[in-house]
């Protein structure tokens, strides 16, 4: 059964790499992913794996993150790989890193806002001296070409009237809400990768993703789309909480992935780049499309505080630049992502 | 005006506080019949604290949580099995698995006004178990309109389908259920509820209230049966929606029956305001102390509305029964 799923992974990343002849300047470099272990990291290894198997290209992938251990028991076909280096540390402890390095993706820290509420000191501390760190150490790398900080799209905050957000979007983010905590330390991290970038002329590129789905994503983390999920496999009905009308995008996990690793050879120092799909569905159209999907009538209810809403949450990103600028393109539409997700969530175990 | 209002039914759950959680499994049964026939969309079963709580501290159940919820299960068909869970005394593994393997519907995870980060795990495994999920904030007059919404956001995301505030003390007057309430519909995306108690009569008022500033869901007790001077009137309370045009799916004259049969075999008592409810409420002590401090006030010969008022001072919270004792004591050496 596992198998089926890891198979399902490895014809994600074939079809999101296509022709990997433009990854070629990777051959023999390594690259260091800090929260190596979370969706970001396994997605990245998957990419990678594919890249070496099939090409021969003889990358050195370094996963630093806090829990090896559950990586080991999450994904040993992934911890097992040769070319993989774990590296048990905080981020924001991080001195010396291994000297061999060539990039970095600095996904450290958690998107998870049930975190973001219930510990809000320990995630501004997280991602101050988490970036930091990286930064500091980065500073000391004889070989390093390019830096990719991954934000969030948080740092744009509240959007109501545009269709899309574009890299230069600026909304209002309520300062006084215990929700506003990530966003303002994803600034905080946004802000050091400025500094570093100025002050040590170190490459560093920053990618503001949006929403994703598919394999490696909890369907028990607080986002709309995996709560669809959960409920539909379970069978019991979708729930949808709040205003149905919010629209949402979601890039699959194998095309963010690639995009990332993109970024890596083409991305420009010193600019940012949405990342995530530009399909756009409200919550009421995804909770139809999850049950068309599995083939199911689910009962759909809807949940809110209010009767009417006088305002609508917009969280899609214009994603033009970040196509234009890496040549990349989404393989997977929602229809694929959703499928393929609830596909592989059956044959995980 | 036809909008619609989930009720949930806590007479075996509040009602238990009234009688030292002595509710028999018979009780349940036949309580639990009516209450099906009447339409009720939720009937919250168990000890009063909630699952895992009977306890020397809180008061031991006269029946165990599997045999509470097995018969209330086997009476409801239509009507959803809830249950009122605080971690700490409710567990996931030795409480909250077995309470959905029998077949709890709707599970209401309770915390004090400001601690609703414990109930982030609770609220996890039951979403995750794809039953219903409720957030609970007990003792919410102890906290302001500001941060319960900050408690509520933070169950939102935890999982909760929706937010009950529990005027646990009977302390709310009108003006603090629209504050509160209109903060929360504002502040949140899931429906906001209302739990009252009638220390101050005001219980069927103050549920009105809550739903004329966007409250969805609202709590009831057949004839008030509940902690202290009791809960908003069940069957009151649908009769004065109904009088509203409000929905709540409940055929009146079934739930008046309901509560007859209650009043015949599960109330020893109709709940009263008592003179020591009033001080109860008016210094915001927990109704579930009630028969805590009508015990201990007449084993220490103190007045009952002495150590109320104590209470109230030292801001005591639900779970904390065993400092009635110590307060008791403290008064003895003050008035020698």
């Amino acid at each position: 059964m596992k198998l089926v799923a890891n198979n399902l992974i490895f014809e994600d990343c074939k079809k999101s790499c296509g022709d990997i002849k433009s990854l070629s300047e990777l051959k023999g470099n390594s690259i260091l992913v800090t929260g190596g272990t979370g969706f970001v990291g396994k997605w990245i290894s998957e990419i990678i794996n594919y890249i070496n198997k099939t090409g021969d290209y003889n990358i050195k992938l370094y996963l630093l993150a806090r829990d090896i251990v559950k990586f080991q028991r999450q994904v040993p076909h992934l911890a097992d790989l040769p070319f993989i280096s774990l590296i048990e540390q905080d981020a924001g402890n991080i001195h010396q890193l291994p000297i061999d390095i060539n990039y970095i993706i600095h996904a450290a820290g958690s998107p998870d806002n049930r975190e973001h509420v219930s510990q809000p000191l320990k995630i501004i501390e997280s991602f101050y001296k988490g970036t930091s760190a990286v930064l500091e150490a980065a500073t000391r790398l004889p070989n390093l070409k390019k830096i990719i900080h991954i934000s969030s799209h948080k740092v744009y905050g509240k959007n109501e009237f545009e269709k899309s957000i574009n890299e230069s979007f600026s909304g209002k983010i309520e300062n006084n809400k215990l929700d506003s905590i990530y966003a303002e330390s994803k600034r905080i991290a946004e802000s050091l990768c400025l500094v570093y970038r100025n002050n040590f002329r170190l490459p560093i590129v920053t990618l503001r993703p949006f929403a994703f789905i598919g394999p490696y994503q909890d369907l028990d983390k607080p986002w709309a789309i995996n709560n669809f999920i959960r409920d539909a496999i379970l069978g019991v009905p979708i729930r949808i909480l709040g205003n149905g009308l919010s629209v949402r995008s979601y890039l699959y996990g194998s095309d963010m992935g690639y995009w990332i690793i993109k970024s890596l050879l083409e991305g420009e120092a010193g600019e940012v780049y949405n990342i995530g799909s530009a399909e756009a569905i409200s919550l009421n159209n995804l909770a139809k499309k999850i049950n068309n999907s599995l083939d199911s009538n689910n009962e759909i209810l809807n949940k809110s505080s209010k009767d009417v809403y006088t305002d609508l949450s917009v969280i899609v990103p214009d994603n033009s630049k970040i196509i234009k600028h890496l040549r990349v393109s989404q393989n997977f539409n929602l229809d694929d992502s959703i499928s393929r997700t609830i596909v592989w969530n059956k044959f995980k175990k | 005006m036809n909008k619609q209002i989930l009720i949930n039914d806590a007479t075996l759950r509040d009602g238990s506080h009234a009688v030292a959680h002595q509710i028999s499994a018979h009780q349940i049964a036949i309580y639990a019949a009516a209450a099906e026939k009447s339409g009720v969309p939720i009937v919250e079963v168990g000890h009063g604290n909630g699952l895992g709580a009977s306890s020397m501290q809180v008061g031991l159940s006269l029946e165990d949580d599997r045999t509470m919820l097995e018969t209330a299960r086997k009476h409801l068909s239509n009507s959803k099995l809830g249950i009122h869970v605080i971690p700490g005394f409710a567990t996931i593994k030795r409480d909250l698995t077995p309470a959905l393997d029998i077949g709890v519907d709707v599970v209401r995870v309770a915390s004090h006004c400001t601690e609703a980060d414990i109930t982030q795990r609770h609220l996890g495994f039951v979403r995750e178990k794809g039953k219903e999920a409720f957030g609970v904030l007990m003792m919410s007059h102890m906290a302001s309109a500001s941060v319960l919404v900050e408690e509520a956001q933070k169950m939102e995301l935890y999982g909760a389908e929706g937010i009950i505030i529990m005027d646990s003390a009977g302390a709310y007057l009108p003006c603090d259920v629209e504050e509160k309430i209109s903060a929360l519909v504002n502040g949140l995306k899931i429906p906001v509820g209302f739990h009252a108690h009638n220390n101050l009569g005001l219980a069927v008022a103050n549920s009105i209230t809550a739903i004329e500033y966007g409250a969805k869901i609202l709590d009831g007790t057949a004839r008030g049966f509940g902690a202290g001077a009791g809960n908003a009137q069940l069957e009151v309370l649908i009769a004065v929606l109904e009088k509203l045009g409000f929905f709540t799916g409940i055929d009146l004259n079934r739930i008046l029956d309901a509560s007859d049969i209650a009043e015949k075999e599960l109330i020893p008592q109709i709940p009263v305001i008592k003179s020591e409810s009033i001080v109860s409420g008016l210094s915001g002590v927990f109704s579930g102390f009630s028969k805590h401090v009508n015990r201990i006030s007449k084993e220490y010969d103190l007045d009952a509305r002495d150590i109320y008022r104590e209470l109230g001072k030292r801001k005591v919270v639900g779970g904390q029964e065993d400092i009635i004792i110590e307060v008791a004591l403290d008064l003895i050496k003050k008035n020698k």
